[in-house]
């Protein structure tokens, strides 16, 4: 498992589902604040790497 | 009034069983609560995302004062409770730095760690009444 994608998304997905479960009661409430969250974590780091593209390592 | 307000919110102390149990087993703590899917839930993402950060070839840090930043990291990871502990016994988590994945795994372990304090305290607010 070492495609920085992947790792990126179980982290998102895991993080996201249990942010859902905390924050909010009702069940279509979790869902709908969960998959926000995914497409946040998700959306901000391919922002990042997108902003980052430009800076050689 | 009074009578009232003491029915919905209970002593601080009622909530140091379920906090203490929530920290030791990720969701034992909801579980306690009646919340048996929600806990099943937590139990599953938070020793997922430690067993992923061990398999990862994260570090168990240890509380080294002199190191601010390792001390904060592994006091992180101890909020995992009883599999941090049981990780620790059997050696694992002793981190290959040199590992493509080390970073990913330490930070999964880390993770892991402080979502459970977080568990840890939803379920010890649900307990004193501070939350339905």
């Amino acid at each position: 498992m070492t495609s920085h994608f992947l790792i990126l998304t179980v982290f998102a997905a895991l993080v996201s589902t249990a942010f859902a479960l905390l924050m909010r009661d009702e069940p279509k409430k979790q869902i709908r604040f969960g998959i926000y969250a995914f497409v946040c974590f998700v959306g901000s780091a391919f922002l990042i790497g997108w902003l980052m593209y430009p800076f050689p390592s | 009034m009074r009578a009232k307000e003491q029915t919905q919110e209970r002593p601080a102390t009622a909530g140091v069983p379920v906090a203490v149990s929530a920290w030791l087993v990720p969701g034992l703590g909801h579980v306690m609560l009646g919340r048996t899917r929600r806990a099943l839930t937590f139990f599953v993402i938070v020793t997922g995302m430690f067993a992923l950060g061990l398999y990862l070839r994260g570090e168990l840090f240890p509380l080294d004062t002199s190191e601010p930043l390792t001390f904060l990291a592994g006091l992180a990871e101890i909020g995992v409770g009883l599999p941090f502990f049981a990780a620790r016994l059997l050696g694992m988590g002793t981190g290959e730095v040199t590992a493509l994945t080390y970073e990913y795994g330490y930070t999964f372990c880390i993770v892991a760690g402080l979502l459970n304090m977080l568990i840890m305290l939803d379920a010890y607010d649900i307990a004193v009444g501070r939350k339905s």
